[in-house]
This record gives C-alpha cells, sequence and structure tokens, in this order.
C-alpha cells in the first residue's frame, strides 16, 4: 500500500526531467540537421563538421594533458588530507572545497594578472634579476588554467575512495613482506582505482567543453577550442544549427569517454574482489 | 616520503589559493591594474556599496541561487523516496536520467535549454521574449536535482524500512512517519545535497549565460561582459567579501556538525541531536525566507506601473557618470521618470545580429553600426521611425544624413561616427615604421600585434591594404584577403575586441587596429600611446546609429530616448565620455576643448576623404566571409 503511494512521487519528477533534459537534446539534434536559413531538413550542419576536426583535436588533447597532470598533482594531496585526524580532514576538504565556489572567471582573470608579460610573475623574476618568461599565450598557459580550476575536482573524488581504504590491508600487505612501495603499487593505488576514474571524468568533461579559459589565457593558436566555436555560432557568428551539430559532437565524446572509463572501471573493481 | 608529501601537498594548496590572493589584494589596490599594487585603500568597497546595479545582480544571483536550491530540495527528496520504492530495472533508468546533466558538459546543457525555450516560446508561442527570469529557473532546478537526489538516496538505501514499520505500529500515519523517521534520517543528504546546488547555482555561468534573457542578469553573466573591458577594482572588492561570506558559512557548517558528531557519541539515545536541530532548523528558516523573499520579489515584478525600455548599447558606449561625467540614464530616467531604462551591452555588430536573430530577447533601442543597420534593413528587422517624436532630429549634421546604409533617413539617427586607425606604444614602435596598414603586418613586431576579432573589421583592413573595394562581393577578391590574414597571423599575439584596452594600457602589446575614439580613452591612461590613420591607404569611416529593431514593445519611449540622445548638450556630455565624434550641430561647444579640438576625433577634411564605409553585403557573402574568417582563425 504505502510503497505503492510513494511511487507516486517520482512521476513529476521523471516527467520534469524528461521535459528538460531528454526533449531538449532532441532539439538540439533538429537544430543540427535543419538550414539555417530555410529551416528545411540538411545534412550541410554535419558535412561542415569535417571543418572542425583540428580542432575538437586540440580541445581533446589538451583536456587529457589537463586531466592528467591533476592526477599527478591531486592525488598526493588527496592521499595527504585521506591520511590526518578527523578534525583536520573536515579542514582541509573544506579548503580544497572553498575555490570552487568562487567565481572561475575571475580566478581565471587573476591568472591573466599573474601570466602578462608585464604581469606579477615576470615582475618578480625581473627582481630576481631572471629576465622575463614568454607565458600568456602559449598552449602551457591554457593546461595551466585548466589544471588549476578542475584540480578540485580530482582531488574530491580520489580523497573520498582513499579515505575508505581499509588499513588492515595495508597492514596485513606489510605483514607478508612488501615494502611501502609495494604496499602502494599492489594494494592502494589498486584500490583507488575507482576515484582515479571518476576524477579524470570529472576534470576532462569540463576541460573539453570550456570557452572562457582559453578565450584568457591562450594565443592565436589555442583562443579558439570546440567551446569558443560553439559559442561563437550561437552568440556571434549566428548560425546556431551548426552550433547545435558542434554540440551534438561534443556530447557523444563526452558519453563515449565516460563509458569507456566507466567500463574500466567495473573490470578494476571485479579484479579486487578476485 | 610522508615529508616529501606533506610539503607537496602544503605546495599545491598555495597553489590554489594564489589567484584568491591576487584578487583579494587587488581589492584593496588603489590602482586599476591587477599586476602593480600601487597602494592601500578602502575606495574599492566604497564603490562597491554606492553601486547599486551591481548589488542589484548580486540580489538576482542570491535570489535565484535560494530559490532553485530551496525548490530542488523539496521536490528532489520526493522524487527520490519515490525512486527509492521504484522496481529496481525502472529506477536503473531513472537514475541514468538524473545523471544526464551530470555527465552532460555545461555548454551543451545551456544549449539545449536555450533552443527548447526558444523553440517553445517563440517558434510555438510566438512570445517575442522566450528567455526571462522564469527559463533561468527552470534551468537551475534542472541541474540542482541530481545534486540533491544523488545525496539522498545514498541515505535512503542506508536506512533501516523497520523503522519506518515501527513508527506506523506505534501509530503513525504514513505521512508523519515520513515526516517524524524518515526525514530525519535522510537529513545529512538533503543538507550535503543543498549546499552543493547552492554553490553551483550561485557560481554558475555557463549554463545561465545561454538561458538568460536580458530582463533578468545573474552576477556571473554580468561579469563575463565586463571582462572583455578592463573591469573596475569594485569587482575584486565584492569577490574578498563574497569569499569571507563563504568562507565562514562552511566554517560554521563544519564546526556545527563536529558538534553534532561529538553530541551523538555522548548521549546516543537522544534521536536529534542539537546539531541536527539547528541544522534542520536553520534549513526551514532558508526555505521560508527564500519563499517570503521570492514571491514578495514576484509581486513586485508583476505590480510594476514603470514603461520598461531595453536599451541595448556597445560596452562603454554612454556616460555612465563616471570620471566626471553626468549619468545620461539617470538623467534620462529623472526627465521622464514613468520610463526605466534597462541596459544591455554587446561587443561587436555580429554579436547584437546573432542576439536579435535568435529570438527570444524584447529589445527597444540599439546603436548598431552602418553596415549592420543596411542588413537590418535588408532583413526587415528595423521599425521605421516616427520623426514626430524626435523634434531634435533639426540638430542632426547634413553631413551624417543620407547615408548609403539608411538612404531615406526613415530607420536610423546618427549616434557618434568615428574612423578605424591604428594605435601603437611609441616607447617600442619604430616612428619610422608608421606609415600604412602595413605596421600590422610587420615581422619586427612579432607577438606585439594585436587584431579585430570580428569577420567586417578584420577584413576591412586587409580589404584597404590590398586596395580592394570594402564592400567586394567578389569570392576570389575576398579569399586574397583571407589569404593576406592568414599571412599575418603568426604575427598576431591575440585576436581581442574590448579586451584591446587592457592589453595596450598595461603594455602587454604594442599596436592594435582600433576605433579612433577608444584610442583616445586608451591614449588619456598611457602617454606612450598613439593613433594614426593611414597615410595614403583608405580606412573606415563608421556611424553608429540609434535604430529600433522589430521586437520593440515600447517604441514610443524609444523614440524619446533618440530624442533626448540628440540634444546638443546632452550629446557633447556623452562625448566627454566615448570620445568619438558628435553627428550634433553645437555639441562641441558642450564638450571638454581638449576632445573637441583633437585631431584624432576630428581629423582634418582633406585625411577624411579618403575615409570608406561599409555597405550592404547579401547574406551569402556575409556567411562566407564569416566562414573563411574561422578559417584564418582556425588554422
Amino acid at each position: 500500500m504505502k510503497k505503492n503511494k510513494s511511487i507516486l512521487l517520482s512521476g513529476p519528477y521523471i516527467l520534469w526531467m524528461l521535459v528538460f533534459t531528454l526533449i531538449p537534446l532532441g532539439v538540439v539534434g533538429y537544430y543540427a540537421l535543419t538550414d539555417p536559413d530555410t529551416g528545411a531538413f540538411t545534412w550541410g550542419n554535419i558535412q561542415d563538421l569535417m571543418l572542425f576536426i583540428p580542432t575538437l583535436g586540440t580541445s581533446v588533447w589538451y583536456s587529457l594533458v589537463s586531466a592528467l597532470i591533476c592526477l599527478l598533482l591531486g592525488y598526493p594531496v588527496a592521499y595527504f588530507i585521506a591520511h590526518r585526524g578527523p578534525t583536520a580532514q573536515k579542514i582541509l576538504y573544506m579548503l580544497v572545497m572553498l575555490p570552487m565556489c568562487m567565481s572561475f572567471l575571475l580566478r581565471t582573470l587573476a591568472w591573466v594578472g599573474l601570466l602578462e608579460s608585464n604581469g606579477i610573475i615576470n615582475q618578480f623574476l625581473g627582481l630576481l634579476g631572471l629576465g622575463s618568461a614568454n607565458m600568456i599565450g602559449t598552449p602551457g598557459a591554457v593546461i595551466l588554467g585548466m589544471v588549476y580550476n578542475y584540480l578540485p575536482y580530482m582531488i574530491l573524488p580520489l580523497y573520498a575512495i582513499i579515505v575508505k581504504i581499509d588499513n588492515r590491508l595495508i597492514e596485513a600487505a606489510e605483514d607478508l613482506g612488501c615494502t611501502p612501495k609495494q604496499v602502494f603499487a599492489k594494494v592502494v593505488l589498486p584500490l583507488s582505482m575507482p576515484g582515479i576514474l571518476s576524477g579524470i571524468t570529472m576534470v576532462f568533461v569540463p576541460a573539453v567543453s570550456t570557452f572562457y579559459i582559453s578565450q584568457k589565457l591562450g594565443g592565436t593558436d589555442t583562443t579558439l577550442l570546440i567551446g569558443d566555436v560553439i559559442e561563437r555560432q550561437f552568440k556571434s557568428a549566428g548560425n546556431p544549427n551548426l552550433g547545435a551539430a558542434l554540440s551534438l559532437v561534443l556530447m557523444l565524446l563526452v558519453f563515449i569517454c565516460t563509458g569507456i572509463m566507466n567500463r574500466f572501471g567495473s573490470d578494476e573493481e571485479g579484479g579486487v574482489v578476485v | 616520503m610522508r615529508k616529501t608529501n606533506r610539503i607537496f601537498s602544503v605546495l599545491i594548496f598555495i597553489f590554489l589559493y594564489i589567484p584568491m590572493a591576487v584578487l583579494i589584494l587587488a581589492s584593496f589596490n588603489t590602482g586599476k591594474n591587477i599586476a602593480i599594487f600601487e597602494g592601500f585603500t578602502f575606495d574599492q568597497y566604497k564603490e562597491l556599496f554606492r553601486d547599486r546595479d551591481l548589488l542589484a545582480l548580486l540580489g538576482n544571483s542570491l535570489l535565484i541561487a535560494i530559490l532553485s536550491t530551496a525548490i530542488a530540495t523539496a521536490f528532489g527528496t520526493f522524487a527520490a523516496v519515490g525512486i527509492h520504492s521504484l522496481k529496481p530495472r525502472m529506477r536503473k533508468a531513472v537514475m541514468t536520467l538524473t545523471n544526464i546533466p551530470m555527465t552532460n558538459p555545461d555548454i551543451v546543457t545551456g544549449i539545449s535549454l536555450s533552443l527548447l525555450f526558444v523553440f517553445i516560446g517563440t517558434g510555438m508561442l510566438g512570445q517575442k521574449q522566450s528567455l526571462n527570469f522564469w527559463t533561468l529557473l527552470i534551468a537551475h532546478i534542472t541541474f540542482n536535482l541530481p545534486y540533491v537526489i544523488l545525496n539522498v538516496m545514498p541515505k535512503l538505501q542506508q536506512m533501516n524500512p523497520a523503522l519506518q514499520d515501527a513508527a506506523m505500529d506505534l501509530g503513525c500515519t504514513p505521512v508523519k512517519a515520513f515526516f517524524k523517521v524518515t526525514l530525519h534520517e535522510i537529513m545529512p543528504g538533503m543538507v550535503a545535497g543543498a549546499i552543493m546546488a547552492f554553490t553551483m547555482s550561485l557560481d554558475d555561468f555557463v549554463i545561465s549565460y545561454f538561458v538568460t534573457g536580458t530582463e533578468f542578469v545573474t552576477l556571473p553573466v554580468k561579469i563575463y561582459s565586463f571582462t572583455k573591458k578592463p573591469i573596475h577594482p569594485k569587482i575584486y572588492a565584492m569577490f574578498t567579501l563574497l569569499f569571507l561570506l563563504i568562507f565562514v558559512l562552511m566554517v560554521t557548517m563544519n564546526l556545527l556538525q563536529l558538534r553534532g558528531d561529538k553530541r551523538k557519541q555522548d548521549r546516543r539515545i537522544k534521536m536529534a541531536s542539537r546539531g541536527m536541530r539547528v541544522f534542520r532548523r536553520a534549513i526551514a528558516i532558508i526555505c521560508t525566507v527564500a519563499l517570503i523573499c521570492g514571491s514578495a520579489f514576484l509581486i513586485i515584478r508583476s505590480r510594476k506601473d514603470k514603461i520598461t525600455l531595453n536599451v541595448m548599447n556597445w560596452g562603454q558606449n554612454i556616460a555612465d557618470g563616471s570620471d566626471g561625467t553626468i549619468d545620461l540614464i539617470a538623467a534620462f530616467e529623472e526627465a521622464y521618470p514613468y520610463i526605466d531604462v534597462n541596459y544591455s551591452e554587446y561587443a561587436s555588430n555580429e554579436e547584437l545580429y546573432s542576439k536579435l536573430s535568435n529570438g527570444g530577447l524584447v529589445v527597444d533601442l540599439i546603436i548598431p553600426s552602418d553596415y549592420m543597420i543596411a542588413r537590418m534593413i535588408s532583413e526587415d528587422m528595423l521599425l521605421p521611425l516616427d520623426f514626430g517624436n524626435i523634434p531634435n532630429y533639426k540638430n542632426v549634421m547634413d553631413t551624417y544624413k543620407d547615408q548609403a546604409y539608411d538612404p531615406e533617413n526613415q530607420y536610423s539617427v546618427p549616434y557618434t561616427w568615428g574612423t578605424v586607425g591604428i594605435i601603437y606604444n611609441a616607447k617600442y614602435v619604430d616612428e619610422a615604421d608608421v606609415t600604412g596598414w602595413d605596421l600590422l603586418w610587420n615581422e619586427k613586431y612579432k607577438g606585439q600585434i594585436l587584431m579585430f576579432d570580428n569577420s567586417r573589421d578584420a577584413f576591412g583592413i586587409a580589404q584597404y591594404k590590398l586596395g580592394y573595394s570594402v564592400n567586394t562581393t567578389d569570392k576570389e577578391e575576398l579569399q586574397a584577403c583571407a589569404d593576406a590574414l592568414s599571412a599575418q597571423r603568426p604575427l598576431v599575439q591575440q585576436y581581442v575586441m574590448d579586451q584591446v584596452y587592457a592589453k595596450m594600457e598595461e603594455e602587454n602589446a604594442w599596436i592594435a587596429p582600433y576605433y579612433a575614439g577608444d584610442a583616445m580613452m586608451m591614449m588619456e591612461n598611457n602617454e606612450n600611446l598613439r593613433f594614426y590613420l593611414p597615410e595614403n591607404e583608405s580606412f573606415n569611416l563608421f556611424i553608429d546609429a540609434m535604430c529600433i529593431p522589430y521586437c520593440c514593445q515600447e517604441k514610443a519611449a524609444a523614440e524619446l530616448f533618440i530624442d533626448f540622445m540628440c540634444n546638443p548638450e546632452i550629446s557633447g556630455a556623452n562625448m566627454d565620455y566615448i570620445c568619438y565624434g558628435s553627428p550634433i550641430e553645437g555639441a562641441t561647444e558642450y564638450m571638454d576643448e581638449y576632445l573637441a579640438e583633437s585631431e584624432v576625433i576630428y581629423p582634418p577634411a582633406e585625411i577624411l576623404e579618403r575615409g570608406e564605409s561599409y555597405g550592404f553585403l547579401p547574406e551569402d557573402i556575409t556567411r562566407y566571409v564569416e566562414n573563411l574568417f574561422l578559417q584564418v582563425r582556425l588554422n
């Protein structure tokens, strides 16, 4: 009786999500397959996509590199936080989360101020007599911006997994004669795999679709990533149909990537259980 | 090993907080440049509290965040209870649906919602303004719901189902049992979900950017439009205050939770610890306050008896009261107290065109340039003006009437005019190199050159350089221009629009083509900057004029605004701020002498003769050029 009634509670929600997530994706598909002028059916937008394959490649490449750097930087931090006392853990967790709550536009602008040729870092280098470095406008600056903005998305899921690793497993491995390195490679790392995978996904998805970081930190070779091209189609080039087609590609790409990640994830988990 | 890890972690935390420190420091800086600390001051905070528009934007952001969080938390909790009692297969399907907004890139979510709203609102219901407060609220609720559900579901699964049965055995109705038992058990999940939803909603930029109209804008969206030009340090002051607020909020949350945990350990028997009770009460208060504020706000909005006039103008293109000028919008509202001006900005003619042609907006007055006016006239996007409402039209100088873009003076009234030339930094650029457009192709200044980030101006420069007409429709000539621009690309530091201000003033770039009036403003801020028009080649002479677009709803009020701007005293005051040429007879008498006599703004007649204005291009050519330019940018 009671169960049946509470099922009804999910109805409005399912309806809401259908109307505001699934149907809009259908509308994107509709725009992608119609002509901007006549509104007639066309494959033209899909054919035009070929022009943007190099841009898409650059975006994917930058975001993958960013995700890997985030992993390398984030893992030790997550590990460090997970091995503090409960109070320290809470405080450190909060300190990782806090930057995420602040305007990412302004934080990116702060990086512009840091990296400009007359920026803070170069002034500092000048004081030390080290000359100046050319940073803004390079691919490195864009990747730095991505790493900086999305690092918390890596640390938090990693921490959530590492903190759950049973200490007795580590002690058992030590008792059985493992060196600290072996303990890490054979026990800790495999057990943190789900966190690593979800961290990579959580960094990759926003990084591959960003349209602000590259505009501010990139140079002529890097100012246009796939997100920028999409934004342009909607906000200045006046071709939402091509923009819709590009969004579909981006979405497909992201779903394939997360699909692969999930696949890997479940295999790994299976391996651990065995 | 342990020690290195500790040092490494500390370094990473420093890395995370450096930009924040830069912004906080910048809020106490007397200078405007974020990279140079000139002196300590609290002025930015005073400025911030004086700026009611900015505070209103913050209010908008908070309103949307609180409302959407409250609704999503209530809606999501009930939904989670419902989903929990679904059959496993169905539950899995619904959870996949829930995951869509989480895995989809924000830009795709934003675009899909915006297309849906425009498709339904404009396409099916024929509404003029389909993007508004409600669409923004729906979008925020939609992306907040998954956070609540994903946090509440695990708590429901952990809950012992016997608890609820026990409550019902003791005489509770199912509803009462839910509120007495279940709700208490899942409360931590609700709180965690609500906090995540609130922070995501408050800082959301990407989705809001696509689904917001002109009438209701949140702070991050406005900041995005700010960052196209030098940002005012009062924004940093606001950032600092928000940072403090969120910091305090988080610390209190954590302390409460810690205390709650301890109490729980101390007195296990007691069901509701005080921490939890405080939480529950806090959440209840927040929800009630949100609902009251929200409904009060909506009532006020619907009751408004003033006319709202939506004006859309270029960035920094009207005197706003800063630097000793007159705030013209305030002056207009004072002259016509029943009109409320809602002012928004665009960065290029193309952006304006996209905004209007995508639909979904109400705009009553726009100020596009000549060639865009021609295009809009040809596409029936402008309404003919009623000159009976614009008596001051008699003040417009004849030179600026009967222009090619509007031969019969039916649709437009000139607002400003100006030229496009090159601004350069005399400290770094050799005067001998300063001759024509060639300077922008000079290998010597590789990496220090900026270029227009809009197709018409960029192609225009290539056309002047190659000696083609700026209104050519010959595809071979256009291809040659694209090749010239591609050849220039390795020398270019960045393609910019309003960012040129910061770049040139702070000497992070040396050479840029730009509009004379803006060049004048940059020259006031950096004495090394000079401006010139090419000696022998042609250059762009442009007129920006006020027009009324087809989506206008307050035509008479818009005409009053046009008339107001044609008053010599007003136009002169306006030019003091925007530094362009005034098309109004007698305006120079009211202007700053330094500007009225400047050759940058009013070049000698023999030079002006070489100027050429942009004319109308057919749509297929426009799109062809747009595509060529995108290719230049991408390859």
